[in-house]
């Protein structure tokens, strides 16, 4: 009995033991990613409302928490985007998701790849709006709209630019 | 797969797409700079032949030349579609189709060369027709979507037209009582399609899909033993395979080389991929195998994959980065 | 929902993906109070909203309200225009006013409702009825019900088609000094005039005629000649229409006619061949199973008991009688029968006046949006070669129009059509010129009321709608 819980503690510690390695190389993981989310949250903080004064961080459509990001490879990242409109029929998500989009595809040092969605539950056409802010084809399109551009640049340039 | 060249066409800007002429000795090339170049192979590299003049106000997303090689056929988020003739040493704008409500996003020739469609976001497909005199007119206007149309092509041979769609669907067209009608509706994709290839034959058509998979339909009679106990005449189109878990993002595009039967995939993940049918595979249960995928094909997402008309295994790529990749491919035996 | 609008409508529309109630692009004009700053806005669970003020307080906010007038001004969908008219032009609108005239004896509202050729004939297609049979047993239908009186936009369409005429000499003459004089281009369709106005504006809008469509003729005799014959104040009519056509409910909510002083619309509720079905349906009744009532003659095109139709094609025949009339008056030329030349396809068809080997008059009719399409871009390059046609935006005209009695199940909708067309074309025909209580009309009413007035009572006016330029509110 007890050498059986003697090889039992041995092996659990050694599971352990491993698991802390493992750990430690997440952790080291885990922090660069969250260095790189900050890095994201910094560019799209100070985009401000298309039809406030406000900033997107001032009326808390994105917080540090809705950036996520993954590593793919290669000094390449996976940036994923959850924002909340401020009401849930808002007209303006799509802009918003536009101006997200532009910022960063501008701003960020690093390679990567994007995808921007309406966090959970805070849209009642979420799922459509998520269609069309991620076909680049139409972010293309609506940037050669004069109009839209207007909008969108003035969302993004920053106030001492 | 080797690759031989690559150039950057359009600098600064996405090269949206690429387009070898009949004869494969010209290469087309779109962008987001609303410029059209055709590329020639000069010796051991690939040089810019024309630039066509400034027709488009904003971007052009496609380009097709006609079945003679003469025209080339442009559609921009401009809302219209060009036709270019050379003349001369030149090429220049002979028409501009006028129309549609919004961004034109293909255009694609009938086999004939005397049809031609185009498809817009405004969900509406339409067919033009082209006399003796050049003069184009619109035959029909079919709004069988309920989104965004994103590719039309025509079949190799006969005159039935597909179409992908933001509405997750493909359509198929053929022209019944002097009118273009839908006749068939492939569903089974989850997310938008994006583009569509038939092979030689023209039985089966690839799609290819935002939801990271490629979709083979086959054409069944319906005297065919699958299709039995049908009403209608009209064949019926069946998803004879699904290539998923190769793409980790959004396949743009899909080529059906039309000599080698190898299919060609341009994907949002900057990789090219080519599969082979097994030669095992049944006709109602195609098996297709990956073999060949090059990661980083481009610097970013593929847009398009062309294989050349006449040279087996001779691939054209282009990408978000503005540049075109030449690609060989070797068989493994 | 499928949308109910004619083709050319729908493409129009942008709508994306969005439903209706998102889709408005509308923006609201905002009431702005000094003093307050960011106000929140508190959901409740019931998904009304509520602001909540500096000191706590909370106000309901209220919904925003999109009139028709709104989206017809619009360059954004037409989803909501649906929606709405929906709200304000449906069979349950009648019905509403017939039972309020029921409760209330005191004060009642004379209901009229004027039907239309094509919508008879397609009812009379379903209940294999002719088309006056049809009309009689509609008649009786819609008095049992508790309508007043029922006409026949046959009668009213005697004015478009001798205002046409009129207009396109008129047009004619002056082509030399105006060049958009012609093609003159036919205005009875409101799917056609909405696509102008939202697609193509003020490039197009001077070739299209200024005379009123039957629909609206209607509106002017009933709300105008009608009500004074029986002291009536225009509001105190309730006008309705049988239209083969949604889009018409469009028409009848365009400004344009609407009456200010009297705060009434000329027409007031527009309803389709399909909901007069639904309607029978709703009673548990077949148009078989009415007893025919006799013809209401004070508006009808009658001849012994049986309605008569216009000569040409089954959407008014604005070709046949201005083509005739133009031979007469400019050429002298007496028409016996018109040779119609089938172009690009069934919906294009053509007609000339040749004398000598020279073309004196080039007559087009151009059905559907395809057609519509080609004819446009001819004109923008300046190669439209026509002096008059006959747009319309269905393929195959108004007998086809979309809101026509849908075919049963086992009936391919090519035969149903082609039984409507026949319905349509076994009425005797009337030459407008030879309607004698048309010309009556003219040489009373319209002449005592003046010509300006006159001219305000069969004619109409077109506004180009801006494109939108917010790009807040701009669809991508």
């Amino acid at each position: 009995m007890e050498i059986v819980s003697g090889f039992v503690s041995f092996t659990v510690s050694k599971v352990l033991q491993l698991s802390r390695i493992s750990q430690h190389k997440n952790a080291q993981a885990t922090k660069k990613m969250e260095e790189k989310a900050l890095e994201v949250y910094d560019v799209i903080r100070t985009i401000r409302d298309p039809e406030k004064p406000n900033t997107l961080e001032e009326l808390d459509v994105v917080s540090e928490k809705c950036v996520e990001v993954e590593d793919l490879g290669d000094e390449e990242y996976l940036i994923i985007i959850r924002f909340t409109p401020t009401v849930p029929h808002c007209s303006l998500a799509t802009l918003i998701g536009l101006c997200l989009r532009v910022k960063l595809q501008r701003c960020l040092p690093f390679k990567h790849k994007l995808e921007i969605y309406i966090s959970e539950g805070a849209h009642s056409t979420e799922e459509d709006i998520n269609k069309q802010i991620n076909d680049k084809e139409r972010v293309a399109a609506a940037m050669e709209n004069p109009n839209l551009r207007e909008i969108v640049e003035q969302c993004v340039t920053e106030p001492d630019d | 797969m080797n690759i031989l060249h690559k150039f950057s066409a359009h600098p600064d800007t996405r090269c949206w797409y690429v387009a070898w002429n009949p004869t494969g000795t010209l290469l087309a090339s779109c962008g987001g700079d609303r410029a059209i170049r055709i590329w020639a192979r000069e010796g051991d590299s690939w040089e810019c032949r024309f630039v066509l003049p400034e027709g488009h106000q904003r971007t052009i997303r496609k380009v097709a030349w006609s079945p003679c090689g003469n025209y080339l056929a442009s559609a921009s988020f401009d809302a219209t579609t060009c036709i270019w003739g050379k003349k001369g040493d030149d090429f220049e704008c002979l028409t501009v189709l006028e129309g549609h409500e919004n961004e034109v996003k293909c255009v694609s020739w009938a086999p004939s060369g005397s049809l031609l469609a185009t498809c817009s976001r405004d969900k509406s497909v339409w067919v033009w027709e082209v006399d003796e005199e050049d003069e184009y007119e619109c035959v029909s206007v079919v709004n069988a979507h309920t989104q965004d149309v994103k590719h039309v092509v025509w079949h190799p041979t006969k005159e039935l037209l597909a179409s992908a769609s933001y509405d997750n669907t493909v359509r198929l067209y053929k022209e019944e009582d002097d009118d273009w009608v839908c006749k068939a509706t492939l569903e089974g994709h989850t997310a938008t399609v994006w583009s569509l290839a038939f092979d030689s034959s023209g039985q089966r058509l690839a799609s290819c899909s935002d939801d990271r998979t490629v979709k083979i339909w086959k054409e069944c009679h319906p005297e065919d033993e699958q299709g039995e106990g049908r009403a209608s005449t009209d064949p019926e189109w069946k998803c004879v395979c699904t290539l998923s878990g190769f793409h980790s993002r959004t396949v743009y595009d899909v080529a059906w080389c039309q000599q080698t039967g190898l299919l060609a995939t341009a994907c949002a993940d900057d990789g090219v991929r080519v599969f082979k049918e097994d030669s095992n595979s049944d006709c109602h249960q195609t098996i297709f195998s990956l073999s060949v995928h090059i990661p980083k094909a481009h610097n970013q997402d593929v847009n398009c994959v062309a294989w050349h008309p006449k040279e087996a295994g001779l691939l054209a790529s282009c990408s978000d980065d503005g540049e075109i990749a030449i690609w060989s491919y070797q068989s493994e035996t | 929902m499928a949308s109910q609008f004619s083709g050319v409508l729908q493409l129009t529309d942008l709508d994306d993906f969005i439903t209706p109630s998102q889709a408005c692009v509308k923006p609201v004009k905002l009431e702005k109070k000094p003093g307050k700053s960011v106000a929140k806005i508190q959901i409740e669970d019931d998904g009304s909203y509520f602001q909540v003020n500096q000191d706590g307080g909370l106000q309901k906010l209220e919904k925003a309200k999109i009139t028709l007038n709104d989206c017809l001004a619009c360059s954004g969908c037409i989803t909501s225009a649906e929606s709405v008219l929906i709200a304000q032009q449906s069979q349950d609108e009648l019905y509403k006013v017939l039972q309020r005239n029921k409760q209330n004896s005191a004060e009642q509202t004379v209901v009229v409702v004027s039907v239309s050729p094509q919508s008879r004939a397609s009812l009379a297609a379903r209940f294999d009825l002719s088309t006056t049979d049809a009309a009689r047993r509609l008649t009786a239908f819609f008095k049992n019900l508790g309508v007043h009186h029922v006409f026949d936009t046959g009668f009213s369409r005697t004015f478009s088609l001798l205002e046409s005429q009129r207009e396109f000499v008129e047009r004619f003459q002056r082509k030399d000094r105006d060049k958009k004089a012609l093609p003159m281009l036919a205005s009875a369709c409101p799917g056609w005039i909405c696509y102008a106005e939202k697609t193509h504006g003020d490039f197009i809008l001077p070739y299209i005629s200024t005379t009123r469509s039957p629909q609206q003729v209607m509106g002017s005799l009933v709300k105008g000649y009608f009500a004074e014959q029986h002291n009536l104040t225009p509001n105190q009519i309730y006008h309705v229409t049988v239209m083969p056509c949604f889009d018409k409910k469009l028409e009848a909510s365009r400004s344009d006619f609407f009456l200010k002083e009297a705060d009434t619309r000329e027409v007031d509720c527009v309803i389709t061949s399909g909901e007069v079905m639904k309607m029978l349906e709703q009673e548990g009744l077949s148009l078989n199973d009415v007893e025919p009532a006799p013809l209401d003659t004070f508006f009808s095109s009658v001849h012994e008991d049986e309605l008569l139709r216009h000569a040409g094609s089954s959407s008014g025949g604005y070709l046949h009688h201005v083509y005739i009339h133009a031979a007469r008056q400019l050429f002298g030329v007496e028409v016996k029968d018109i040779t119609y030349k089938t172009l690009k396809n069934k919906d294009f068809q053509e007609v000339t006046l040749e004398k000598d080997g020279t073309v004196l008059l080039r007559f087009a009719i151009t059905y559907g949006f395809r057609n519509i399409q080609n004819l446009v871009q001819k004109l923008k390059r300046g190669k439209a070669s026509y002096d008059f046609v006959e747009v319309m935006a269905c393929p195959s005209g108004c007998v086809n129009g979309g809101g026509q009695v849908k075919p049963l199940p086992d009936k391919p909708n090519k035969e149903l059509l082609q039984q409507v067309e026949d319905l349509y074309k076994a009425e005797n025909t009337r030459a407008p010129e030879e309607e004698d209580r048309v010309a009556h009309l003219y040489h009373s009413w319209l002449h005592h009321v003046g010509e300006e007035k006159a001219r305000e009572l069969l004619h109409t006016g077109y506004h180009g709608v801006a494109k939108n330029t917010n790009g807040l509110v701009m669809k991508w």
